[in-house]
């Protein structure tokens, strides 16, 4: 286990060193302890690229993803717990289009986009990323452990289904809420091939997108490269450490009710 | 609820804290950036060097041009005023044909008041 972890954190602590040194990373012997550390990298990647702005972007484009995710997806499970004609192929229609990638849909998703009038906006990319077919589930499987006594007396006294589920669900549903947060964050957050494809102007890119534009523009900045990356990954993995608790017993409850 | 456990959950402490320190540091920022970088320069005994050039070259992954010049005074002491930059070179330069290495200058944020190490003039290398 110890070994394994080594592993895998040893990727995230060469970035950060040379975010830290600059130092080149084909340079041979490698240094494994910071030589001469400094942070002005960070302050390098604040200033001399529009990083506020991107981020901006990306935080628009997750809380909107994420608003829209717990709307949506609270909906549609709590529908699919409930017993209507057709129930049963509403349920393999979603499983099915679970198998195609999204790539296979990009034409016809940036087609009613386009249809739709909000590309190079907000809520052109954030517009797919507004409901996941896996949290849906998540969200169902959730609703499906609330004992149906309690529902039944809700609805005794008087409460609209909107108002179970948000009174009575979503309270009892809190793992559910954290993984679906989280993934969403996760996906919206790091999301690069619908942003590149339907922003338009360099002041509506994402981080992703700044981050490939870095890349293709800039030359001999190791140090602001890896700084820009760990910068990009710091929010997600801040969300991740205050939720890991939920998020993990929301991906198991998921996985033994679904 | 009461409001202290409020405040101590995670989801909210460490959002505080977080905009606690931005603002923090955004204050810091507010009373210290007037834009002005000072410094002296000397000649390799230590003395003052009246007169001399200082040259301040702002640097990025871009571009590397001249932004501004000042003289030093009769005590060797320069100062560039409304600095908006963090990062760039100095040089001093002489009448008489001696100059100083260029000294990287970087700073935390933009604008920030600093106060440089002195600059060394030294006669060119035959």
């Amino acid at each position: 286990m110890v070994v394994v972890s080594f592993l895998m954190l040893v990727p995230f602590y060469w970035v950060l060193k040379t975010s830290l040194t600059g130092e080149n990373i084909y340079a041979y012997p490698p240094h494994i302890v910071p030589v001469d550390p400094h942070l002005f990298h960070y302050v390098d990647v604040w200033y001399l690229i529009p990083f506020p702005r991107y981020l901006l972007n990306s935080v628009i484009v997750t809380t909107m993803a994420i608003c829209g995710n717990l709307l949506f997806n609270t909906a549609a499970g709590y529908a699919l717990t409930k017993q209507f004609p057709g129930r049963r192929w509403v349920v393999l229609l979603f499983l099915s289009c679970m198998l195609i990638p999204f790539q296979a849909t990009i034409i016809p998703a940036y087609l009613i986009t386009s249809w739709l009038g909000v590309l190079n906006s907000y809520l052109g990319i954030a517009l797919p990323l507004l409901s996941t077919i896996i949290c849906i589930f998540i969200f169902k499987a959730s609703f499906e452990a609330v004992p149906r006594s309690l529902i039944d007396a809700a609805r005794v006294d008087g409460l609209s289904e909107w108002r179970i589920i948000v009174r009575i669900m979503l309270p009892l549903s809190k793992s559910a809420i954290a993984t679906n947060v989280i993934l969403t964050f996760i996906w919206s957050w790091n999301a690069f091939l619908w942003p590149l494809i339907v922003i338009r102007t360099p002041e509506m890119q994402t981080l992703p997108l700044g981050l490939a534009r870095f890349l293709s523009v800039m030359e001999d900045t190791t140090g602001a490269l890896f700084a820009f990356v760990v910068m990009v990954l710091v929010p997600g993995l801040t969300i991740f450490l205050m939720a890991q608790k939920e998020f993990i017993r929301g991906l198991t409850t998921g996985a033994t009710k679904g | 609820m009461s409001w202290r456990r409020v405040l101590g959950h995670r989801f909210v402490a460490v959002p505080l804290a977080l905009a606690l320190l931005v603002a923090g540091w955004n204050t810091y920022i507010a009373f210290n950036n007037g834009g002005i970088i000072e410094g002296e320069v000397r000649d390799r005994a230590g003395a003052p060097v009246a007169g001399a050039t200082v040259i301040f070259f702002e640097r990025n992954f871009i571009y590397y041009e001249e932004r501004q010049r000042a003289t030093t005074d009769a005590h060797g002491v320069y100062r560039f005023t409304d600095m908006k930059t963090h990062i760039g070179q100095l040089e001093a330069r002489t009448n008489d044909g001696r100059k100083s290495e260029r000294r990287q200058l970087r700073l935390w944020f933009r604008s920030q008041d600093t106060e440089v190490a002195p600059l060394i003039v030294e006669p060119p290398r035959a």
